[in-house]
């Protein structure tokens, strides 16, 4: 709490996304819907980067696509500043949306395998048509230079790079567009640990450089923990948890995230392990059916009655931190001693 | 549990024990790997994928093999449960199983051995589990290809192993395709069907890479459980570190188709003696502070058949120097412990503890 002091208040500093009761329902016929994304707000500030973890169907990649305007929410607001984008006509839309950019997990999907790394990192700069040819190939060249990818490989192949060359050249080619904000979709999830720490650098160092918001999904709660400065915990579609990257570690508040910080594998020796590991039984409910109530109490080892008659609202239980709990404040035995101000 | 009375065999007079060194004695080890390489081709234009693997799996024991993607940690899995094509493949060296060379076998004696001694378990369930077969039918016929058994005591066999690795209601789950599983559900099955015939040695290729860290964790317990109290050793190949040092004993690293480094966990994680060793546990985020930047290996790994003459990783390597660049053979250590660098002793590289 101490850190949030020397911060500016949240007010001051400007959202660059809003994201204001979201709710995205995909149709399965015979008047059955799939709630991907459940009545969620979020804001995302100037030039922080925000990590979202969950998960896999838990909801966390619609809302992502939503956000850059791929995915229209069903009921809700998304606000780019104070634009909403899904209120522009097509045309204005195109110019707009660049810069909201996203990218994804499987760099060799995201590239076309007929075209140069210079053609594919060029290929946004083309499809706008404001400049000519020779002052594009500046651009796509400069950029991937700056991603570390230099001269020689603008005219290779995607089969010839390896896979973080490939997701350097995906980064690349975001950046010619000059985004403000750019998605990151498990972009690193299928690369090793050595080229995973690669990336997250140069994440970090153009983040510096261009002023760039960074939107996080990851379902790996070790790296969210170190690159973000916001993470939200996303459970069947809906926000659970949401605090200060600093203080998620030691001041979680939803058994959710315990869990998933418990099952998280660290490198440590046997004596230094704490023995705390919880885990979790059964698997992700089907979003189609989600349990009444708290949507999590059927895995979770502290529900009552209470939780299946009535579902929690997110609440704020210190400046920037929001859980979706009954018993936030109550179910973790570790801290009740010194719980006397909170 | 039923069917440990019912089966005859070694393994079910050593349930129980477990991981104690000590009991498993001085006798040889369960899986004895010698200076085994690999090489793919015809002889003019061979390949040579792994050379010089040797580390051994005890008794009861679980060995963690890692390293990056590319390093040779699949084909040396592949090359133990003989699942590399026999012409095509050259092997050097030998791979003692319960002191029988396992690169002599032919095809024929390999099946009775493949899934009854050596059992292995892959990555994605999806494309090991036959989609037009429930999976107790597949674990049934597993048992049957091994035993003298009728159909009836297969099937409960079966609902056995289903049981054992957590599957609820085993008897329903008995009679389910494939399709009809979540991606745990059928890890799980696939496990079940690895240890149907209860080997003494299961190797797991990535068994949870494709799951959630919440299914991850309970697919680490089953296989812990099977380790602990069963005393099946596992040979663990993963590229995560931390899953790793939870569930082995000993870690092995490899590089560039080469054992770098060998040794028992703990000590590997809090003084590794391999920069490759160092440079892996140094670029997990955990070690880093908050939003610093992470040290990472710069380059990647060679190809197979450009692998460099002297020590593998020296273009990679932050302390390499010119006597690095002959051949690196591997020392022992007075600890047991083996590694693949000429600078071992002067160097003192930083841990998970730094």
């Amino acid at each position: 709490m101490i850190i949030d002091a020397t911060l500016p208040p949240a007010a001051a500093t400007r959202p660059v996304v809003t994201v204001d009761d979201v709710t995205v329902r995909f149709p399965l016929g015979q008047k059955r819907f799939l709630t991907a994304v459940d009545a969620v707000s979020l804001a995302v500030t100037q030039g922080e980067t925000f990590g979202l973890i969950g998960e896999s169907g838990s909801g966390k990649s619609t809302l992502g696509r939503s956000i850059v305007c791929l995915e229209k929410p069903t009921t809700g607001r998304v606000l780019h500043g104070e634009i909403d984008p899904y209120g522009l006509k097509s045309k204005a839309l195109r110019l707009h949306r660049r810069q909201y950019q996203i990218i994804f997990q499987d760099p060799s999907a995201a590239l076309d395998p007929r075209m140069t790394i210079l053609k594919s990192v060029r290929e946004p700069l083309d499809v706008l048509a404001e400049k000519p040819r020779r002052e594009r190939d500046a651009i796509a060249m400069e950029m991937l230079e700056r991603v570390g990818l230099d001269g020689g490989f603008a005219d290779r192949y995607p089969h010839q790079l390896s896979g973080g060359q490939k997701q350097r050249a995906c980064i690349a080619r975001v950046l010619t567009l000059q985004p403000s904000l750019i998605v990151c979709d498990e972009a690193i999830a299928a690369l090793d640990v050595s080229i995973q720490a690669d990336i997250l650098n140069l994440l970090a160092d153009l983040q510096t450089e261009f002023g760039l918001t960074y939107f996080f999904i990851s379902h790996d709660i070790g790296v969210v923990e170190h690159i973000a400065d916001t993470v939200a915990v996303m459970y069947l579609g809906q926000i659970v948890e949401i605090a200060p990257a600093e203080v998620l570690a030691d001041g979680y508040r939803h058994p959710y995230t315990e869990a998933l910080l418990s099952a998280e594998p660290v490198a440590l020796p046997s004596h230094m392990r704490s023995d705390r590991r919880i885990v979790l039984e059964g698997e992700l409910p089907s979003p189609v059916k989600p349990p009444s109530g708290c949507r999590f109490r059927t895995r979770c080892r502290y529900a009552t009655e209470r939780c299946a008659a009535e579902a929690p609202p997110l609440r704020e239980l210190a400046p920037g931190h929001r859980a979706a709990c009954h018993y936030a404040e109550t179910f973790r035995r570790d801290l009740q001693p010194q719980e006397v101000e909170a | 549990m039923l069917s440990q009375a019912s089966k005859p065999g070694p393994e079910a007079a050593r349930l129980g024990a477990v991981r104690d060194r000590a009991v498993a004695g001085p006798a040889e080890p369960l899986l004895d790997i010698r200076g085994l390489g690999i090489s793919f081709g015809r002889a003019a234009s061979r390949t040579a994928v792994t050379r010089d693997i040797s580390f051994a799996v005890e008794k009861g024991q679980c060995v963690g093999l890692v390293g990056e993607s590319g390093c040779g940690k699949t084909v040396t899995g592949l090359a133990l449960m003989g699942l590399l094509p026999l012409s095509g493949s050259h092997f050097d060296g030998e791979v003692l199983f319960r002191g029988e060379n396992l690169l002599r076998l032919s095809e024929r004696q390999w099946r009775s051995k493949r899934g009854r001694h050596i059992g292995m378990i892959f990555q994605e369930p999806m494309s090991a589990l036959d989609p037009v077969f429930t999976i107790g039918e597949q674990i049934s016929e597993t048992l049957r290809a091994h035993f003298r058994i009728n159909r009836k005591e297969a099937r409960e066999r079966a609902i056995d192993a289903l049981a054992k690795v957590g599957i609820p209601d085993p008897s329903v789950r008995y009679e389910a395709y494939p399709h009809e599983l979540s991606g745990g559900m059928r890890q799980r099955a696939m496990i079940a069907m690895a240890i149907s015939c209860e080997p003494a040695l299961l190797i797991a290729d990535e068994p949870t890479t494709a799951l959630d860290v919440t299914v991850q964790a309970q697919i680490m317990d089953v296989l812990a459980d099977l380790n602990q109290r069963m005393g099946m050793a596992i040979l663990f190949i993963s590229h995560d570190l931390g899953l790793v040092s939870q569930a082995c004993d000993r870690l092995v690293t490899m590089y560039a188709g080469e054992v770098v480094e060998s040794g028992a966990i703990d000590d590997v994680l809090v003084e590794p003696r391999h920069p490759y060793t160092s440079g892996l546990l140094r670029s997990l985020p955990t070690f880093s502070p908050r939003k610093s930047r992470l040290p990472s290996i710069p380059g990647r790994v060679p190809k197979a058949g450009e692998f460099p003459h002297g020590c593998r990783f020296e273009s990679r390597c932050a302390h390499a120097r010119p006597r690095c660049r002959v051949p690196q053979p591997i020392h022992t250590l007075p600890t047991g412990a083996h590694v693949r660098c000429c600078r071992h002793e002067e160097l003192d590289l930083p841990g998970v503890t730094q």
